[in-house]
């Protein structure tokens, strides 16, 4: 990293250097992130500036023209989080120049997440971009600059397998039952239980068209608490039995100490829709759904060690790809710094 | 150009889709369906060529030895894949289109004794005949693409059930897409098949004495057995696995009984006024 200010710098903090409880005190909402924007953008010697906010990172990107920018900027983020400096500086870190811009690259391309690879950070850019390009806080350089940040994190995603394979246990399930049924719109969900994994996995399949949830649990308001938070019907616990042939995928997490679905049920339900299908998704520890049942045709049985498997193999896929898509974003980086010096010829403290 | 080199540059063409989609899957990567498509409709342009060339030779639908057989079975795979390939878009089938064409064709090309002379107007004087033996090769067709799909159903259904989650099983259609079109497919092939029967019977009614036992018993066998899968997958008794398994043996046997059904074919039903020329 080079030292001292030059032109170009990013402060922030992120999951990377603070913990969750520390981060939660950092937060600022949509409208403390405005003001702080406008108000770095109106100090002397700041000619662009953005402020990046999401649950894992707090980052401002500046382009300045005075030394004394950071610390400008360092205090009136405390002030505008409420918090003292020194507890700043244990969490915080800044890049300038290239290393700043090497830094925007892996962020937007996913590479300096928490999920390796996740593609939301991008959206949260570009969301960032548009508000501050919006409130006239970037101007001609980091409106370049941005752009071809998201076209080099597209080029890295692409070129590598950084994105590839889900690597959350609701993701994964989506996956699986696409492999399973294709489109999911048609498909019938059953969920068993009232776990929190069990909803996730629920709303994942909503995500991706799901309509058709019913939810079942023992304690009837926690069912309908359930079905109210994902707009779905309930059914009764002491039948949901006589209704398994009309579900194409069954998520159980309920806590049981013993199997709530067993061989013969299913083979029942499973005889009068030889055609169709079933998912089964056993997320309960102890384990609610018989094992055996994977042996009867047509069904699928997964519990929650196949699934974690199945992302802990995609996240270590993805690891070995950061490498990879490191050099690609090296090369976007100096390509892009170039540029911008050859057209802007950027002043940098360091070089004067 | 010959029409042998037409088939050939064609079998070339068929043979680089395959090792393209080859290539990238083995790069772990999908193919592009465009890439693949162009290819595959250069191979049907210039096959549909060299077919178009021998039939006006002979006169004739070019059915008359096993090299034309292949051809035409190779052809007729192709052209369903245009059919349902796009409309159902189902992933890796361009791919193993390609793979079982340039196996077929290249297999025909490279067994030169296959293209053997035979006299001209095979079928003698009755459309009919020939029109039993086009829709009976069509059929055939039909149940080579669902061998295929029911090969990827197999796999994709392995994958499932071991929990194999990498590489080939995140590119393979859905099982149950691949069910559904297996099922249609087989309807389709069963009506083809038997409506190429019926032709057939008309003209074994009228010529009693022309069809050989040998090649009429091999023929009703295999419709027989697709009759009773499509039976069965209709009252939902053989479906899934079993049925996959079901149509693969059946199209196995199917290609097999062709070489019984081309030697047993009758001298008798041929007009020897004139013979074709030597390929």
């Amino acid at each position: 990293m080079q030292s001292g200010l030059e032109s170009l710098f990013v402060l922030g903090t992120s999951h990377h250097t603070t913990p969750l409880d520390v981060r939660e005190r950092f937060a600022l909402t949509v409208d403390q992130t405005n003001d702080l924007q406008a108000q770095i953008h109106a100090q002397e010697g700041v000619r662009e500036c953005l402020v990046l906010n999401t649950c894992n990172r707090l980052e401002i990107y500046c382009l300045v023209t005075s030394s004394s920018s950071l610390e400008i900027v360092r205090t009136l983020l405390c002030k505008a989080q409420g918090i003292s400096e020194l507890l700043f500086e244990q969490h915080a870190y800044n890049y300038t120049n290239l290393d700043a811009l090497q830094h925007l690259l892996e962020v937007s391309s996913g590479l300096d997440s928490q999920m390796i690879g996740e593609t939301e950070i991008l959206g949260q850019l570009k969301q960032s971009f548009a508000s501050a390009r919006k409130d006239q806080c970037t101007g001609k350089i980091f409106n370049r600059l941005f752009e071809k940040s998201f076209q080099a994190a597209k080029a890295a995603r692409s070129k590598t397998n950084i994105s590839r394979g889900q690597i959350s246990i609701g993701n994964v399930t989506v996956n699986l039952a696409s492999r399973i049924f294709g489109q999911l719109n048609q498909c019938r969900v059953l969920l068993i239980g009232s776990g929190e994994v069990g909803e996730k996995t629920a709303l994942a399949l909503k995500s991706r068209g799901v309509d058709d949830i019913s939810v079942c649990s023992r304690t009837l308001e926690n069912a309908q608490k359930l079905a109210n938070s994902l707009g779905c019907a309930t059914i009764n616990f002491e039948d949901y039995t006589s209704h398994l042939e009309y579900f194409d995928i069954i998520i159980c997490s309920a806590a049981s100490p013993k199997i709530i679905l067993n061989k013969t049920a299913l083979h029942s339900a499973m005889n009068q829709r030889p055609e169709r299908p079933c998912f089964l998704i056993d997320l309960a520890l102890p384990r609610n759904i018989d094992s055996t049942v994977d042996s009867l045709e047509n069904t699928y049985l997964y519990n929650l060690d196949d699934l974690s498997i199945i992302a802990n193999e995609n996240l270590c896929a993805r690891k070995n790809e950061i490498h990879k898509a490191r050099e690609i974003l090296r090369k976007h980086a100096w390509s892009i710094w170039l540029q911008i010096r050859r057209s802007e010829q950027i002043l940098s403290v360091g070089d004067s | 150009m010959t029409d042998r080199d037409l088939l050939a540059v064609a079998f070339a063409i068929y043979g680089c889709a395959f090792l393209y989609g080859l290539s990238f899957l083995l790069m772990r990567r999908p193919y592009s369906r465009v890439a693949m498509l162009i290819q595959l409709s250069c191979g049907f342009l210039l096959q549909t060529l060299g077919l178009n060339l021998r039939g006006t030779t002979i006169k004739a639908w070019p059915l008359g030895n096993p090299f034309e057989v292949a051809q035409f079975i190779a052809w007729s795979l192709v052209l369903l894949f245009f059919i349902i390939g796009p409309a159902f878009r189902l992933r890796l089938l361009g791919f193993l289109t390609a793979g079982l064409t340039t196996l077929i064709a290249g297999l025909s090309l490279a067994m030169h004794s296959w293209d053997h002379p035979y006299p001209l107007r095979i079928f003698g004087s009755n459309p009919w005949i020939e029109i039993h033996a086009a829709l009976a090769i069509f059929s055939y067709s039909i149940f080579a693409i669902l061998s295929l799909i029911s090969f990827m159903f197999l796999v994709q259904q392995h994958g499932l059930k071991k929990k194999q989650f990498r590489g080939i099983y995140q590119i393979l259609p859905s099982v149950q897409q691949l069910d559904l079109m297996a099922k249609r497919l087989l309807f389709t092939g069963v009506l083809f098949l038997s409506a190429s029967l019926i032709f057939g019977a008309v003209f074994w009614a009228n010529n009693f004495d022309l069809v050989p036992v040998f090649k009429l018993t091999a023929t009703c066998i295999i419709w027989i057995g697709y009759l009773c899968v499509f039976t069965l997958r209709m009252q939902r008794k053989l479906v899934t696995r079993r049925h996959a398994i079901a149509t693969i043996i059946l199209f196995i046997m199917a290609l097999l009984s062709l070489w019984p059904v081309e030697s047993a074919r009758g001298p008798e039903l041929i007009d020897k006024t004139s013979v074709a020329p030597q390929f």
